[in-house]
């Protein structure tokens, strides 16, 4: 049997295992889990047949990074329902870090100038602002809200608009970074992230694996943290208004 | 306190504002003169708050004006204004931290005897400037947000329904201490539907359309 084989079958054991468990114990996500399985199977084959692609035809990886990119504003902006023009608004906090860093590191060398780092190097990096900018946005748009008396009442006491709004943005952006401090905290000791695993099972050295582990995991808290305080720069644009004034939200909740 | 004048305080005339697509208050005007406690009197919904708020321009007007002492407000900084117009919210909300940490929010100058003054201005003894603000209860944070206005120095005070979830001798320190501010020249505005309070406590009022 392939090694490629040999690892679509395990994935496949340890899906029914799942599915088996879920229906043994009456927990109704049997058909949810086994849909997940199935769809992550599906995405994963179409994502490495367009990778192929973009190893064959290296400028296709623009078109990929761009795709990928795209996705991301979508997917934070529907979950920032409330903020005017939130899908546009979370495109520009993912898209400006993830890029920037993206080459960043590809240029001053730190992986390869080549379709096949750069591909995998945005798409960590994009994940993490998306992860950062939804989080951020959440935690903002709920706390616009929740604290609505006391911004009026900061406003009242002759804050300007951005003062006002600062201890709201403020716990926002540090909700917002959280998982990824606990994550560099935690590497190593708790558990060991995917950039090593991957490239030990790849036949990387320990010491290979861990500088590009530590590499990715501090630009991650870097990205991260520009897209969410980009995102809180870009809603308190949005929601004060000339006099300083501040129109707070709805959220649906 | 500023010193005051004979010059008119605050004045709207003909408001309109329109909030979410929908006018929610219209032809809308009150006068504040200074030294004196007017009465905004109208039922509940009928636009006491949103034109409070449009006076100290926290909602945008569409039609009318506002002046202070003849002054367009659109044309005061809405920094200074604020400072200038003290508005005290129905349901005040506390700043985190101490008493005294709110009213010195935004004022660094504030000296300990200006703390003891707005304090007493609003019936509290100075003890209360150690207690943790947001354990206070309903009427003590209705007086502490009006020292807390006081220490911005206002020339105009705006109190919105502030015997709202008050007992009677909770409104009387309330009335007492409005009264003892208009004595020292200040505008004061009360927006309320408690005919009792005005009749105690206003030398005028003034309906909403």
């Amino acid at each position: 049997m392939s090694a490629i084989l040999a690892k679509i079958v395990a994935a496949a054991g340890f899906a029914g295992v799942a599915v088996a468990l879920a229906v043994r114990m009456r927990l109704g996500l049997a058909r949810e889990i086994a849909l997940a399985s199935l769809r992550a199977g599906v995405q994963l084959a179409a994502v490495g047949a367009a990778i192929a692609l973009v190893f064959r035809y290296p400028a296709l990886a623009f078109v990929f990074v761009g795709v990928m990119v795209l996705t991301a504003g979508l997917t934070a902006g529907g979950r920032l329902r409330g903020l005017p023009g939130a899908r546009r608004r979370a495109l520009v906090a993912i898209a400006v870090p993830a890029l920037v860093a993206t080459g960043a590191l590809l240029l001053v060398g730190a992986f390869a100038l080549s379709a096949r780092a750069g591909v995998p190097t945005a798409g960590i990096l994009i994940g993490g602002a998306l992860a950062a900018t939804t989080l951020t946005g959440r935690r903002l748009l709920e706390s616009l809200v929740d604290e609505a008396g006391e911004i009026e009442a900061r406003l009242c006491l002759g804050d300007d608009a951005r003062g006002a709004l600062a201890p709201a943005v403020r716990r926002a952006v540090t909700t917002g970074l959280i998982p990824v401090i606990d994550q560099t905290r935690s590497v190593g000791l708790v558990t060991l992230p995917g950039t090593f695993v991957g490239l030990v099972l790849g036949g990387a050295s320990a010491a290979q694996a861990a500088a590009t582990q530590l590499v990715v995991l501090l630009a991650l808290v870097a990205v991260e943290l520009g897209a969410g305080l980009l995102l809180a720069e870009l809603t308190q644009r949005a929601l004060i208004e000339p006099g300083e004034r501040v129109a707070l939200p709805h959220v649906d909740r | 306190m500023r010193a005051h004048g004979t010059s008119e305080g605050l004045r709207a005339r003909d408001v309109r504002v329109t909030l979410a697509g929908r006018c929610v208050l219209d032809g809308a005007g009150v006068s504040v003169p200074r030294a004196q406690v007017t009465a905004l009197v109208a039922p509940s919904g009928a636009g006491k708050s949103t034109l409070l708020r449009a006076l100290v321009r926290l909602v945008a007007t569409d039609r009318g004006s506002i002046t202070l002492d003849g002054e367009d407000v659109h044309a005061i900084d809405p920094r200074d204004l604020r400072r200038r117009v003290g508005l005290v919210a129905q349901m005040p909300v506390m700043l985190p931290g101490s008493v005294a940490d709110n009213l010195r929010h935004g004022v660094d100058d504030l000296g300990d005897d200006e703390l003891h003054a707005a304090l007493d201005a609003a019936s509290l003894d100075a003890a209360s400037a150690v207690r943790v603000a947001r354990e206070l209860s309903g009427g003590e944070r209705a007086r502490v947000a009006l020292a807390r206005a006081l220490t911005r120095r206002p020339e105009v005070l705006l109190l919105d329904e502030p015997t709202a979830a008050l007992d009677a001798a909770a409104a009387r320190r309330i009335g007492e201490s409005l009264r003892g501010l208009r004595d020292r020249g200040l505008a004061i505005c009360v927006a309320t539907h408690d005919a009792g309070f005005v009749a105690a406590w206003a030398d005028r009022s003034e309906g909403l359309p």
